[in-house]
């Protein structure tokens, strides 16, 4: 098994981020008003943002992914054999999703 | 037989509304921003350097790749939205007008036809027969222009309804988005990779920007706002476009982790920064234009929840910075930071009132700015904190920082220079001292206000480089912040080289003292009075504003304080009844 850097753990932080961010960014565009269109744009500008906020929040479930992927590349390299001394402790906090 | 020219049709009802559109587009671009974010991160952070040998590694980078082109694409696609509905926002507002207007006309021409129906209801004579006749045929041109222009506008109204439509639909589903956007450069890329290096000058800043074209301004705004809002020599308007994306983006994201329950503690102080810089916008726009009834604009200059340690640094004018013929920039003082920026859109919103109420004719805008990092403490509330207030080291920072605020603004400025008035106020004096004196102010007019000194180096109004003619002091003589100055020849810093320099208000120093008394003044010093400077109906409000409005003649001036040498400092004021003096 190839050796696994702290980096593959920073890079899973940074997509726990990016999940969080692009969550809010769902959430914004769940709350966008579409009361002030006229009666015959506020129903496809409503239509526009339900599905949206899908699109993005399915983005956001990608970048979990990409996440936890690396997690489970973490832990696969700190419970083998291979992981030995300061790979191994500099691994050990991101095996835990912190947010 | 008369022929009666027909009644005019009604106009159609038109219910919209552009400001609720407008906000609409607003959110969707903040969240294009931040899905533009991903797209930055696949193509930096998110790869791994130093893992590159195993087939975990290969994996994982040909797995990003799709995700950050999907965001990419994403992006360009809710912007390009974002974008379309606040022009729809400015096209509906456009056909309200229209819509009214016709209103009108449709009224009017209703009243004409329905005289003309009375009149050919009458016996009439020969003569009133032929003037009813050529009523009737005038009446019915203007009838057929009006039904010709109600066409068109209703036209207009289907046009406009059916093309924002059409830009719902066509990147409502992923497979169009990835159709029409994959792959596509993003306009902002190149633009920004030609942006002037950090310390340049805000002329050069300004020549870059206006060298763009409006596609690659506009995607700059919305990817990467942090690129500009903050950046002098970028033009006010543009840079409250780019905080305004970056605020809602950080009260999404900084909102949605305090719900998850996973906000860190320095990400609740930028929380709180963010809400205040929210909050001040709102204080300012739930005012009025006093001669205009309408809603004060505002542009959010200065955003920057994060810095000073936490402390936040936010400026938000009330007016346009763009193009208001006058320009005030208030620093204030002690215990100032971006929590406090509510506070200071109440003084920025109450001194535009005032100027405008002084002179209907001028516009006006007033830029609260905490820009530079203040002492935090308010001596009277929370005791002497020597490192911060009674130095200047603070102010000597902060100088820099104001004076590179005040050449950006006048370098962003298209046509005309405004009349610009720096005002600082308590230790935002000394602040605004050493901006004039160590770095120059291209102002028109310096105003101290509730001065605690304006800087050690800063002996006499000519040492701020600015015409003593046109250096001008407010000070309440029961104000004891006015007190900590320096005065006559024996003084602190006479002493001990402390103090945070010489009285703007004494005679010695060579500028203006105006009145700035408050009828709620008690028999002797009061900290209390250290906060009225910019209240409505005081005379110092009234003469800082007709210093801002160029109205010289009718600033109502005041005695020097005098520090003989046999006595202790004198001031004139202290036995002058105070007045009232109408701001509003």
């Amino acid at each position: 098994m190839d050796v696994v850097p702290a980096s593959v753990g920073r890079a899973s932080r940074g997509w726990d981020e990016q999940h969080l961010d692009v969550q809010a960014a769902a959430g914004q565009i769940a709350q966008a008003t579409t009361s002030g269109f006229t009666a015959a744009v506020a129903g496809p500008a409503a239509r526009f943002v339900r599905a949206w906020e899908r699109h993005v929040d399915a983005l956001g479930l990608g970048c979990e992914g990409q996440a936890d992927g690396l997690r489970t590349t973490i832990r696969d390299y700190v419970e083998s054999d291979e992981a030995v001394g300061a790979d191994y402790l500099a691994l050990l906090p991101y095996l835990t999703e912190v947010r | 037989m008369v022929s009666l020219p027909s009644r005019p049709s009604a106009v159609p009802a038109l219910d919209v509304q552009p400001a609720s559109i407008r906000a609409c587009g607003s959110t969707l671009l903040a969240a294009s921003a931040q899905i533009d974010d991903v797209g930055t991160f696949v193509a930096g952070d998110a790869r791994i350097a130093d893992w590159t040998t195993s087939q975990g590694s290969t994996a994982y980078h040909r797995g990003i790749r799709p995700i950050g082109r999907r965001a990419d694409a994403m992006s360009l696609a809710l912007r390009g939205v974002a974008q379309r509905v606040d022009r729809h926002a400015d096209e509906m507002a456009a056909l309200v007008v229209e819509h009214d207007d016709l209103d009108d006309r449709r009224l009017h021409l209703a009243q004409q036809v329905a005289f003309l129906e009375t009149r050919a209801g009458g016996a009439l004579t020969p003569e009133a027969l032929v003037a009813l006749e050529d009523d009737c045929v005038r009446v019915g041109g203007y009838v057929a222009v009006f039904e010709s222009d109600l066409r068109r506008w209703s036209s207009a109204v289907a046009a406009e309804e059916q093309a924002m439509n059409d830009a719902f639909g066509r990147v409502l589903h992923l497979d169009a988005v990835d159709r029409i956007y994959g792959g596509v450069a993003d306009p902002a890329d190149a633009a920004l990779d030609a942006k002037p290096p950090a310390g340049a000058s805000p002329e050069e800043v300004n020549a870059w920007w206006d060298g763009l074209t409006r596609a690659e301004q506009q995607a700059i705004i919305a990817a990467a706002p942090g690129a500009i809002g903050n950046l002098d020599g970028i033009p006010a308007g543009v840079r409250d476009q780019a905080n305004t994306v970056a605020l809602e983006r950080d009260l999404a994201d900084w909102e949605n982790v305090e719900q998850l329950g996973l906000i860190t503690d320095e990400e609740r102080t930028w929380l709180e920064n963010a809400r205040a810089a929210h909050d001040a916008r709102q204080e300012i726009e739930d005012r009025v234009d006093p001669i205009t009834g309408l809603p004060i604009e505002t542009q959010l200059y200065l955003y920057d929840p994060a810095a000073f340690d936490g402390d936040g640094a936010i400026g938000i004018s009330a007016g346009d910075l763009d193009t208001a013929d006058n320009v005030a920039v208030l620093t204030p003082g002690f215990g100032t930071d971006a929590e406090s920026a509510p506070y200071q859109a109440d003084r920025a919103a109450t001194m535009y009132e005032s100027t405008r109420f002084l002179d209907p004719d001028a516009s006006n805008a007033t830029l609260f700015w905490i820009g530079y990092d203040a002492p935090d403490n308010a001596p009277w509330d929370e005791g002497w904190d020597g490192a911060g207030v009674i130095s200047e080291q603070m102010a000597t920072a902060g100088g820099e920082r104001l004076a590179d605020a005040i050449d950006g603004l006048r370098a962003s400025r298209d046509g005309e220079p405004a009349h610009l008035t720096a005002i600082g106020h308590s230790y935002g004096s000394t602040t605004t001292g050493h901006a004039a004196h160590d770095h120059g102010l291209p102002v028109d007019d310096l105003v101290f206000v509730g001065s605690p000194g304006v800087g050690g180096d800063t002996d006499h109004a000519s040492d701020t480089g600015v015409d003593p003619e046109h250096v001008w002091a407010g000070a309440n003589s029961r104000d004891p912040v006015t007190y900590l100055a320096n005065h006559g020849w024996f003084n602190l810093e006479t002493f001990a080289g402390a103090g945070l320099g010489d009285d703007p208000a004494e005679d010695d120093f060579g500028g203006n003292r105006f009145e700035a008394e408050s009828t709620t003044r008690g028999p002797g010093p009061d900290f209390g009075q250290h906060s009225l400077y910019f209240d409505h109906d005081t005379e110092s409000l009234y003469n800082i504003s007709q210093i801002v409005n160029g109205d010289y003649d009718d600033v109502l001036t005041a005695g020097h304080n005098y520090d003989p040498w046999y006595a202790g400092v004198q001031d004139p004021e202290l036995d002058r009844e105070p007045t009232t003096q109408a701001t509003r």
